[in-house]
């Protein structure tokens, strides 16, 4: 049997745990480690496995429910939905990826990281992510 | 020479004994109950600490042991509470001083969070079901006793002094011979809803499945001692020999504990060190898990800073007390 997948988030980051959690189960979601018809925990067992509130769980799936990924009617937990195919974003929210990876780019530069090594993190999360 | 003299000295022996094993029963990832380095319990720091405490407990039973042997004339009742108590408490301060300086050295508290993305994990095994065989001990003792009710003596003994003399009888009565089988039963359903309260109220991981396994051993154990305390009164023999299984288990229990714990595979859950008071009681409001993973010995505690813990623990108190007063008197 495969291991199971796991999520990590850091109680000590800026960045909210709900958004931690929404992230990394995206990241699964999006490379097909979670397929469509499996089960997430319930929202108290994943709130009390993480070790924080229900409702930054509860927070974090029904972001996820909202972008399609998730039926929250299945039960107490979360089952996993085929998401169909999108539409193409809008010209706002490409807008809005191209800030945000500016950031990053930016956030990487000034720790050190080499443009090479940027460009090729960047292929190798393109070529991890089944897209 | 008190004759309650000898049986206090070496209760105090055995509770030093105990009290020098206890930074030895904790997860490996703790030292004196507080988040340590791989690599700190066989450094210079480490050792050192080690070396204070077990001075700490030596000169405590010592004193101990002097004050025992000067104060002889005490009634037997007293030197035996003095024996048990006095070690472990200056015990206990003089862990708490080390884990105040292991504190100092401590890391910084990790606060990564890890959790599996599964809900296969949530069932309980199914060898759980071997709770229920044991309640056929108590079951079969009750029949036993009804079929030799008469039997029975008028006056049956009820309490045993440490000389394994009797010191309190009672007459007989449902209330007097079945007591101690109602009391067992009480005592073996509590165990196993703790059980189950612990192994849902608490987060994954391998320690909730061997936890498991002990509660079951518990559960056989008390279901023999009291099916054997309670035929007493139609087989009469003496007390004593109820030490043997009584000392065997705890102690099989803690070499069992020591090798799971010495097991680096066995998971530590993360908790941060300043919810933890007088390093076993965990009180911590932020965290949903109603139980928690010990720092000193095996096993879990409730998380105080959760309403649903006291609300447990409360419940099996006020379960317990009521069962105490089913037992004859």
């Amino acid at each position: 049997m495969p291991p199971a997948a796991k999520i990590r988030i850091d109680l000590n980051s800026q960045v909210p745990a709900y958004r931690q959690i929404v992230d990394a189960v995206r990241v699964l979601l999006v490379d097909g480690t979670l397929p469509p018809g499996s089960d997430l925990p319930s929202v108290r067992r994943l709130a009390m496995e993480l070790g924080v509130h229900f409702n930054t769980v509860g927070e974090a799936y029904r972001t996820l429910a909202e972008e399609g990924w998730l039926d929250l009617h299945h039960g107490r937990g979360a089952k996993i939905i085929a998401r169909g195919v999108q539409e193409a974003a809008s010209p706002e929210r490409l807008l809005e990826f191209r800030v945000q990876l500016r950031n990053l780019v930016a956030q990487m530069r000034a720790a050190g990281v080499p443009r090479t090594r940027i460009a090729a993190e960047l292929r190798a999360a393109m070529e991890g992510l089944d897209l | 020479m008190n004759n309650d003299l000898p049986i206090s000295l070496l209760l105090a022996a055995f509770t030093g004994a105990l009290m020098l094993l206890i930074p030895h029963i904790s997860p490996h990832r703790y030292f004196f109950a507080i988040t340590v380095p791989s690599g700190f319990r066989s450094s210079d720091a480490g050792r050192n600490s080690l070396r204070r405490y077990y001075a700490a407990v030596v000169c405590s039973v010592v004193i101990v042991v002097v004050t025992l042997v000067r104060m002889d004339r005490w009634p037997g009742e007293l030197l035996a509470l003095t024996a048990m108590l006095a070690p472990a408490i200056l015990g206990m301060l003089a862990f708490l001083w080390e884990r105040s300086q292991v504190a100092r050295a401590a890391p910084p508290a990790n606060r990564i969070r890890e959790a599996e993305l599964s809900s296969d994990d949530d069932r309980l095994p199914r060898w759980i079901a071997l709770v229920l065989p044991p309640f056929a001990a108590p079951l079969a003792a009750a029949a036993w006793l009804r079929a030799r009710w008469n039997e029975i003596p008028a006056r049956i003994p009820v309490h045993w002094n440490a000389h394994d003399a009797v010191d309190r009888w009672a007459d007989k009565t449902t209330r007097t011979v079945y007591g101690p089988l109602l009391f067992a039963g009480g005592l073996m359903l509590v165990v196993i809803l703790l059980t189950l309260a612990m192994f849902y109220g608490s987060r994954r991981g391998r320690q909730r499945t061997a936890i498991v396994k002990m509660m079951v051993a518990t559960v056989y154990f008390l279901a023999l001692l009291f099916s054997a305390i309670a035929i007493m009164p139609a087989v009469p023999f003496t007390p004593t020999v109820l030490l043997i299984p009584g000392t065997l288990f705890p102690v099989l229990l803690l070499v069992w504990v020591i090798k799971v714990l010495r097991d680096p595979k066995m998971p530590v859950e993360s908790t941060p060190d300043e919810c933890w008071y007088l390093g076993s009681i965990y009180v911590n409001a932020k965290d949903p898990a109603i139980f928690v993973q010990r720092r000193i010995g095996f096993g879990y505690t409730p998380n105080m800073g959760n309403r649903l813990a006291w609300l447990i623990m409360g419940g099996f108190a006020a379960v317990i007390v009521g069962l105490i007063f089913t037992l004859p008197r």
